[in-house]
């Protein structure tokens, strides 16, 4: 039974796989499977939690659930903006975990086949590229796909650097 | 396995929980019986009646092992019952059953985790056989019949053999009304019947493919041909032995004239037993957690939309005398629904405290202790996922006060005790919290010792002369400090009173030891009813609104600037009555910005710990309100220390979010 629960999930998968959520932070462009998005709100009221780095901005309540959220500008180290009628919270579920992205805006969703999918350089330039699973090409310009699961499970070392800031 | 398929994951839980009930049964009769060295009839009729319906379960569900040991202790009970046999040794009697609890306990605890139960129960079940056997021995010829019907092999004559040395019988089992499932019920009496019979047919002959057969069975009734080396009444033993049968019918066919028919009727016999506790408990629904859980959920957003209602801005400054009347009402059944579904979160700390019996029982017989557990209190209630969490550090308190704090009968002799020690259980309910008190009148904590250790250890914060007794004692409740030094097979491991501590602090309780050298030692642990809902009192600081449980506040006040004081490190505190409290201002803690920066500003709220009361600041009082405690979300954990100084979160009346302040975890920020 299992086996075929296992396989249901599986299949579900497949029809959103190749599918991506994609947004802006500033001149770059983002993209997050699809899988993982619940759903795109607009900017909540925040309460702010202490003692946290400051790219996580507080929690918000989401129809009576709790949920962080997390300004992915200040996450990939970038200067912050004031929030505006165009920023959006992308809720996310990984690994039933949830959490909101705080992004300057969304733009698509888009399908972007395997072949058109590469790894990103090797070398490590730049803080965000910790984050970068994979890079998208589509007819308008390239994607950066983030690897989800490193967006909310922090190495030991990110957590030092943040609290450093 | 193909039959697995069959009994579900519901199945499985059934077991599970039923077998993990009845277990708990039989140890509180085996601990009476051994305490009191009296064993009533009826007190061997449960045993009986515990050990069939095990074994019926766990034969259903193929645990060969489990059954089969089940089955000789059945034996022996009903060797007991059957001859009333009164010299037993009640020692060797309860030890084995604390065994069979013990090896079935293991075999459960493998199947919740989804692991086969594969233990080797035969060990066990010869020991079972050979006290059968002393038993018979000692009682050989006058095994009187007091039974009309006859059930055991030892009550009955051996019936004539036919002349190729099988019997053929025809057999109607009846079952239960309702009992459900009838073709399984059928296949496992098929099951149990193979091993001793040649042959067997049986109509309906589709039992677990043919979805019908279970009406079938159920209306006329499971007819069985076999044909067996066996005698009928053993045949009719092993029928009954299976679940639900209710009526068995045996027929002897062929050769045999004078055909011997047999009708039993169980239902009077095991079943009547199993009706009677059944009668007791027919009134209870036993529920899912999970469901009570989403209950849970489901009051707490109603409580937050009656806020949302109730307070809406839009309602201000209007004259809707009807509306508040109305919503007065809903206020008082929204009340009176929460307290309801509170009650059935709520189940006595009883069988919580009960199973300590047991571990005082073995560690004084292990130790060589006389020990005594003295209960009280049991009746208290606590909420579900409290007693679920409360049940290790317990046992580890238990264990501590017999192996560390109770000494052995001959020193307890020079020092003029009475030889048995004593431990002490008490559960009191104390205004919104539950007290447990662990004391024994052993040998108390060695001040001195534990100093002694703590500066070997490097635990020491400040000069040993300031310290209090109470800081001393708390010593122990450091990670790395165990004051035994040998490790025993009951504690002293050094990871012992820190992890107590740890998950006394997790249920938001509190812990706290008093003692007296020579005289003995008392644990008290303080934990709240409930973690779903607390009263609360809103403050704001700044644009923010902290909720403080409103147990913990003493008292609230403005501070006249005479009073506040600062202290060199340009720490602020407040005297009040002659007495000087910190003060911890909300702003700062959190970081918010607010207006109020002098302390004569704002209002301070004295709340009260365990350890010690001090003052909050904040910007002002907002008012009171019943809120639905939240944790705060996983993905923050790894951020926070566990002292942060937040115990959650509540989603107040306008869908914004307030924190709740843990006033325990900011006073021990305070004081390091």
């Amino acid at each position: 039974m299992n086996n075929e629960n296992e396989k249901l999930i599986f299949e579900e998968e497949d029809t959103q796989k190749g599918r991506f959520l994609t947004f802006n932070l500033g001149d770059e462009a983002f993209g997050l499977e699809i899988k993982h998005v619940t759903e795109i709100i607009g900017v909540q009221p925040i309460t702010l939690i202490p003692e946290v780095p400051n790219f996580v901005k507080g929690i918000i309540n989401l129809r009576g659930k709790i949920i962080p959220v997390i300004d992915v500008r200040l996450k990939f180290k970038k200067e912050a903006i004031k929030y505006d009628d165009r920023t959006c919270i992308i809720v996310v579920d990984i690994n039933n975990i949830s959490a909101g992205f705080i992004v300057d805006n969304v733009s698509e969703v888009l399908t972007i086949s395997e072949e058109n999918i590469v790894p990103p350089p090797e070398y490590k330039i730049g803080f965000q590229n910790n984050y970068i699973k994979n890079i998208g090409k589509t007819e308008n310009g390239v994607k950066l796909l983030l690897d989800c699961q490193k967006m909310l499970n922090e190495d030991e070392l990110d957590i030092v650097e943040a609290i450093a800031m | 396995m193909a039959e697995n398929n069959i009994y579900n994951e519901h199945m499985m839980e059934m077991f599970n929980f039923e077998t993990t009930q009845l277990m708990e049964q039989l140890e509180e009769i085996l601990l009476n019986i051994e305490s009191t060295s009296i064993m009533t009839e009826e007190n061997i009729n449960e045993i009986f009646r515990i050990m069939h319906t095990i074994k019926g379960s766990s034969a259903m569900m193929m645990f060969d092992n489990i059954a089969k040991l089940t089955h000789s202790l059945e034996d022996l009970f009903f060797f007991i019952r059957e001859n009333k046999v009164q010299d037993i040794d009640f020692g060797v009697l309860c030890e084995i059953g604390f065994k069979t609890i013990d090896f079935i306990g293991k075999e459960t605890e493998k199947l919740e985790n989804k692991n086969p139960a594969d233990g080797d129960a035969s060990a066990l079940k010869d020991r079972i056989n050979e006290i059968l056997l002393e038993l018979k021995e000692g009682k050989p010829s006058n095994t009187t019949k007091k039974e009309n019907q006859n059930i055991s092999n030892d009550s009955i004559e051996p019936l004539p053999v036919n002349h190729e040395g099988l019997n053929v019988f025809k057999c109607t089992v009846k079952f239960e009304e309702e009992c459900g499932m009838e073709n399984i019920r059928a296949f496992t009496v098929v099951r149990n019947l193979t091993e001793c019979c040649e042959e067997i047919t049986h109509e309906p002959s589709e039992l677990i493919d043919n979805e019908e057969s279970s009406g079938d069975i159920a209306k006329n009734g499971f007819i069985l041909h076999l044909s067996t080396k066996e005698e009928l009444n053993e045949i009719e033993k092993i029928i009954k032995e299976s679940l639900f049968v209710e009526k068995v019918d045996i027929e002897k066919v062929e050769n045999q004239l004078s055909e011997k028919k047999a009708q039993v009727d169980i239902k009077e016999k095991i079943n009547s037993e199993i009706d009677n506790t059944n009668s007791k408990k027919s009134n209870i629904v036993n529920v899912n957690v999970e469901k009570m859980d989403k209950l849970m959920d489901l009051v707490g957003e109603i409580v937050i939309t009656e806020a949302m209602v109730t307070n809406n801005p839009e309602l201000k400054g209007l004259e809707i005398e009807s509306f508040l009347k109305a919503a007065r009402q809903l206020r008082k059944l929204n009340n009176e629904l929460q307290d309801v579904v509170m009650s059935i979160r709520m189940i006595p700390i009883a069988s919580t405290f009960h199973k300590m019996h047991r571990i005082v029982r073995d560690m004084s017989k292990k130790l060589n202790k006389d020990v005594e557990l003295i209960i009280s209190g049991e009746e208290t209630e606590v909420d579900k996922n409290i007693i679920d969490n409360l049940g290790d550090p317990l046992m580890h308190l238990i264990r501590n006060a017999v192996d560390h704090g109770i000494e052995d009968s001959e020193k307890r002799k020079s020092a003029k005790k009475d030889p048995t020690g004593k431990v002490y259980l008490e559960a009191l309910n104390n205004s919104g919290e539950i007290v447990i008190k662990i004391s024994d009148d052993g040998k108390g904590l060695d001040k001195n010792k534990i100093l002694e250790k703590a500066k070997r250890l490097n635990l020491l914060k400040k000069p040993e002369e300031e310290m209090s007794d109470k800081e001393v004692y708390n010593i122990i409740l450091l990670p790395g400090f165990s004051t035994n030094s040998d490790v025993t097979e009951y504690s002293g491991r050094g990871v012992g009173m820190d992890v107590v501590k740890k998950s006394i602090d997790k249920l938001g309780g509190s812990i706290s030891i008093e003692s007296e050298y020579g005289k003995g030692t008392s644990i008290s642990i303080k934990i709240p009813l409930t973690l779903a809902i607390i009263e609360g009192m809103k403050v704001s600081v700044g644009k923010s609104i902290f909720t403080i449980p409103i147990i913990s506040i003493k008292e609230s006040f403005k501070a006249l600037k005479k009073n506040i004081i600062k202290d060199s490190f340009d720490k602020e505190m407040v005297m009040i009555r002659g007495n000087c409290y910190p003060v911890i201002s909300l702003s700062r803690h959190f970081d918010i910005e607010s207006d109020v920066k002098e302390l004569s500003d704002g209002i301070l709220i004295m709340v009260e710990t365990e350890s010690g009361s001090f003052c909050i600041l904040a910007d002002d009082i907002i008012g009171e309100q019943q809120v639905v405690v939240k944790p705060i979300p996983v993905y923050l954990g790894q951020y926070q220390e566990s002292n942060s100084g937040i115990a959650g979160c509540a989603i107040l009346g306008d869908a914004n979010i307030s924190i709740i302040i843990d006033v325990t975890g900011l006073y021990s920020q305070l004081m390091n």
